[in-house]
């Protein structure tokens, strides 16, 4: 039996990696596997958004003040929306 | 009536006695107007990330409180008169949380 496990194991290895070669052999092919982070922000209990919490705001800019794309931190589209706003409005109060 | 905040940038020379002074005339200029002052912070001396007014400090004072639009166009007014205030703002909020203060270290200095 423990035989047949290993031997039915191998098999699917083998099959595996066949798929993932073949997947990529044209460039524009996307694979079966996606690259998905979770959004940080929409998390049970997650920090508040908030033109008060600048350690959380200080994450989301760069040293020259500029706003983070969402393709880079993984954040949601509606916590982004929320985000720049509060943002700006930390800069208002020379916060930022 | 709605819930809103205030936060006022005064400048950083100012005595101890006229931001004591400062800050109770807003809270009762708020309560004056149809408002009703719920809680003040002050945030003390901050660091400004760019000059205002060739200013590097500010003294940061913060209301929360409960008012309509009567006593927004007052607070605007005077504040806009007000020589001894770098920057203003204020948000409306459908509900305040007493609970959460960001700016808690000054009060913990002293």
């Amino acid at each position: 039996m423990n035989f047949l496990i290993i031997m039915k194991r191998k098999n699917k290895k083998f099959q595996k990696k066949n798929s993932n070669s073949l997947s990529k052999l044209s460039l524009f092919h996307k694979g079966d596997s996606k690259f998905s982070k979770k959004c940080p922000l929409s998390v049970k209990d997650g920090p508040i958004v908030d033109y008060k919490n600048i350690s959380l705001l200080k994450k989301y800019v760069t040293d020259n003040g500029k706003i983070l794309s969402s393709k880079i931190t993984s954040v949601s589209y509606g916590k982004q929306k929320k985000l720049t706003r509060e943002i700006k409005k930390a800069k208002i109060l020379g916060l930022l | 009536m709605a819930f809103y905040e205030n936060t006022i940038v005064a400048k950083q020379d100012l005595a101890e006695k006229d931001l004591e002074s400062l800050k109770n005339k807003y809270n009762e200029l708020i309560n004056n107007t149809h408002g009703k002052v719920i809680k003040i912070e002050e945030w003390g001396l901050l660091n400004l990330k760019n000059k205002i007014k060739k200013y590097n400090k500010g003294f940061y004072i913060h209301y929360k409180f409960e008012g309509n639009n009567k006593t927004l166009n007052e607070i605007e007014k005077k504040i806009k008169i007000d020589s001894t205030i770098l920057r203003h703002l204020t948000v409306k909020y459908k509900k305040l949380d007493v609970k959460n203060e960001f700016f808690n270290n000054y009060e913990k200095k002293k």
